[in-house]
């Protein structure tokens, strides 16, 4: 077998978490030479998804080498064979593909229109996200009545229909819409505000109910508290939650790729990569890298002990570094429980296709208690088996919030009332909680702690990432509107064999 | 005639250690080219298609190959999704690729769909009787173990090329279970805007 170093390669990509991928992607119809390499065994990154032997192993690493990553403190809790209550059991380890950052993508998002016109989407299977909830708790001056998952109205008929919002808050609340469909040619509204906290904007020029303000908070699926998310950030993100609704078809607003999420986009990506050319080495990454001089090829070092030769290096920072102000983390638990949950997936409007991922929102302070003190919002985003990430009859639940001393606590109450509003008899088979630190960015100077690594909703950020550095390695010159726009490949096909004829 | 978006479509793949002859068989059977020259794996191509009629039903398969990615084994998961049968190729004539086979049949087995076809296939046929180092039985008896189909072929000679792709073809259609467990896509959304009514909540 010939050493990677006899090529002298055109690029060099370290890692194969989403960007990388979509860039190894945005190169594979551009005849350089690409050697993209992993120092993980496994393809996603960040993003990667695992089988439950794999997060044994993954958990394992991260306890043993917790600096050389972005994941911190993970632990494993499992339901023991034992259990005398019984009930349904975990199935084998690779039933499940559980991902490490799943995120869901909205119908308006580049991500999709790139995912098509560069073919790619032909080896995905996309999932709808429908029915959006908010957790409304048991108020102390009425105990009798019990914790519940409200449905947040899917578009405008949705709220005409809704029978606890009031006809003035109708109103209010239609008011808002109609700005936030065109707030971009509003500053005159919100601009003097774009630092201000959400809720106290719509208090101000909209006369919003707190109740309502909760609701418009929740779709901007921010990690900070309502006070500290400005308006500035929510609005294109709450304009992208409407908009997208019935893009794809009627009743959702967005899509997870089956089996994985960006797990999946990452190895097609990289696939596309292979079939253009590129050469793909796992558990490899790179040492060092040095450069005599601008014109001279940069030498690599990879981690196998070969050195390399190539005219671009990309290499994506996907660690923290400590200059890094700011550093936030947040708290995850992705657990499996042992029922299909039916009823968060109904679908909401007539014709449309059946969710396969909800999402949950538990605004702060619904979840206070003696040792709680909720602060933040927690995310909950449930997968039923139709994403390919568990077996039939179960459902992984994905749950998110800035860590504090206590998040772990609170993303486990989180779970336990979400499980106790559904009524059935559910019950937590497997649980993996984690910390994950936030990796470094190159393009914007990110505020709101909107970075893409983070969100639960795919950031297009990212794509401008990936479309600089195609354009740092192809040339200033390039035709920006070439990016991701791709021919189907020729498959010479369509050779008859009719073997009945001959036997 | 059927059109052929009505066929049944089979997804079958083609993995093995490089050098084994899967992209020649592949080429061979497609498109009855052979290039003795070409040692490098084919660049630019994704899958192949080639329409197949076992008793008197025509399918559509869709053949992929590694592009490569079985050079350093990075084959990735989504590789073998969907998939109904994974051609498994050795090189009669090396020693070394038939002793790698039990790793992928680990590796297929383990990441594809329960149930999926296997079938093991000896290269180099008309190589036999200058530098064959793995006898026909030795072959026979490993797919035997794992269940699987075995022939040996010659892409040069054209010997046997057909047989792989008509015995595993015939082995999946006999398998509603794995016809039933590939074409399940509840909820399926598309995400070209474009076609069609732009979703369709069954794909069967």
């Amino acid at each position: 077998m010939e050493s990677l170093s006899e090529t002298q390669w055109d690029v060099v990509i370290e890692g194969t978490g989403l960007r990388q991928s979509l860039l190894a992607l945005a190169l594979s119809r551009s005849n350089k030479k690409v050697l993209h390499v992993d120092q993980n065994e496994y393809y996603g990154g960040i993003a990667a998804a695992f089988s439950l032997q794999e997060i044994e192993e993954w958990a394992e690493r991260v306890t043993k080498e917790p600096t050389t990553g972005p994941f911190r403190n993970a632990s494993i809790w499992r339901a023991s064979d034992e259990d005398p209550t019984g009930g349904e059991a975990l199935s084998f380890s690779r039933a499940y593909s559980l991902s490490l950052s799943p995120q869901i993508i909205y119908s308006k998002s580049k991500l999709l229109s790139q995912l098509v016109s560069s073919q790619v989407y032909r080896q995905l299977e996309f999932q709808a996200v429908g029915n959006w909830w908010i957790y409304v708790p048991t108020v102390p001056s009425e105990p009798a009545q019990t914790a519940t998952l409200k449905r947040l109205p899917n578009g405008r008929e949705d709220i005409f229909e809704d029978s606890s919002i009031e006809n003035r808050a109708k109103r209010c609340l239609m008011k808002f819409l109609k700005f936030v469909a065109d707030y971009e040619n509003h500053a005159e509204i919100w601009e003097s505000h774009a630092k201000s906290g959400l809720p106290q904007f719509l208090a101000s020029q909209f006369q919003l109910s707190s109740q309502l303000q909760a609701v418009i908070c929740a779709l901007t699926l921010s990690l900070n508290s309502p006070e500290e998310t400005s308006v500035g950030y929510s609005l294109p993100r709450i304009k992208r939650h409407l908009t997208s609704i019935g893009v794809f078809g009627p009743g959702f607003g967005a899509v997870v790729p089956k089996w994985g999420g960006g797990a999946e986009i990452a190895q097609v990506a990289c696939r596309a990569g292979a079939v253009g050319g590129g050469v793909y080495v796992l558990g490899t990454g790179i040492s060092s890298s040095q450069q005599s001089d601008n014109d001279a090829p940069i030498e690599v070092q990879l981690s196998n002990g070969e050195t390399v030769q190539t005219k671009h290096l990309a290499r994506f920072t996907e660690f923290v570094s400590d200059t890094q102000p700011n550093n936030t983390t947040i708290s995850r638990i992705m657990a499996v429980v042992s029922s299909p949950l039916t009823s968060l997936f109904e679908n909401s409007v007539e014709g449309s296709p059946v969710p396969a991922v909800s999402v949950i929102v538990f605004p702060p302070g619904t979840l206070t208690n003696d040792s709680i003190a909720h602060r933040y919002p927690a995310y909950v985003i449930p997968h039923s088996s139709d994403a390919g990430e568990c077996p039939v009859g179960q459902c992984v639940l994905y749950a998110t919030t800035l860590c504090t001393t206590n998040s772990k606590d609170l993303l486990e109450t989180a779970l336990n009332a979400f499980l106790t509003t559904h009524g059935e008899d559910t019950k937590l088979l497997y649980s993996v909680y984690y910390e994950q630190q936030e990796c470094g960015w190159q393009t914007k100077d990110l505020s709101d702690r909107s970075n893409p690594s983070f969100d639960l909703a795919f950031n297009d950020l990212l794509l401008e990432d990936v479309a600089a550095e195609w354009k740092a390695i192809l040339g200033s010159d390039v035709d920006e509107s070439t990016f991701m726009q791709f021919e189907k490949r020729p498959n010479m096909d369509d050779g008859d064999d009719d073997y009945d004829n001959e036997h | 005639m059927a059109s052929d978006e009505s066929l049944t479509a089979l997804k079958i793949l083609m993995i093995g250690p490089s050098g084994a002859g899967k992209s020649a068989l592949l080429i061979r059977y497609c498109d009855d080219q052979f290039d003795s020259e070409s040692s490098t794996a084919t660049i630019g191509v994704d899958f192949k298609r080639k329409k197949l009629s076992v008793h008197g039903k025509a399918y559509q398969l869709f053949l992929l190959d590694t592009a490569g990615q079985e050079r350093f084994r990075t084959l990735s998961n989504s590789y073998y999704r969907g998939a109904h049968g994974v051609i498994l190729v050795y090189d009669i004539s090396n020693r070394q690729s038939f002793q790698a086979m039990e790793r992928w049949f680990e590796e297929a087995e383990s990441n594809a769909i329960p149930g999926a076809i296997m079938y093991l296939v000896g290269s180099k046929l008309d190589k036999a009787a200058s530098s064959r180092v793995v006898e026909y039985t030795e072959g026979e008896q490993l797919a035997a173990r794992h269940g699987a189909g075995f022939c040996e072929v010659s892409s040069k000679t054209r010997e046997n090329v057909r047989k792989p792709f008509v015995e595993i073809v015939d082995k999946i259609v006999k398998s509603p279970e794995l016809l039933a467990a590939t074409s399940r896509q509840t909820g399926a959304v598309t995400v070209t805007g474009s076609e069609g009514a732009g979703w369709s909540s069954c794909a069967c």
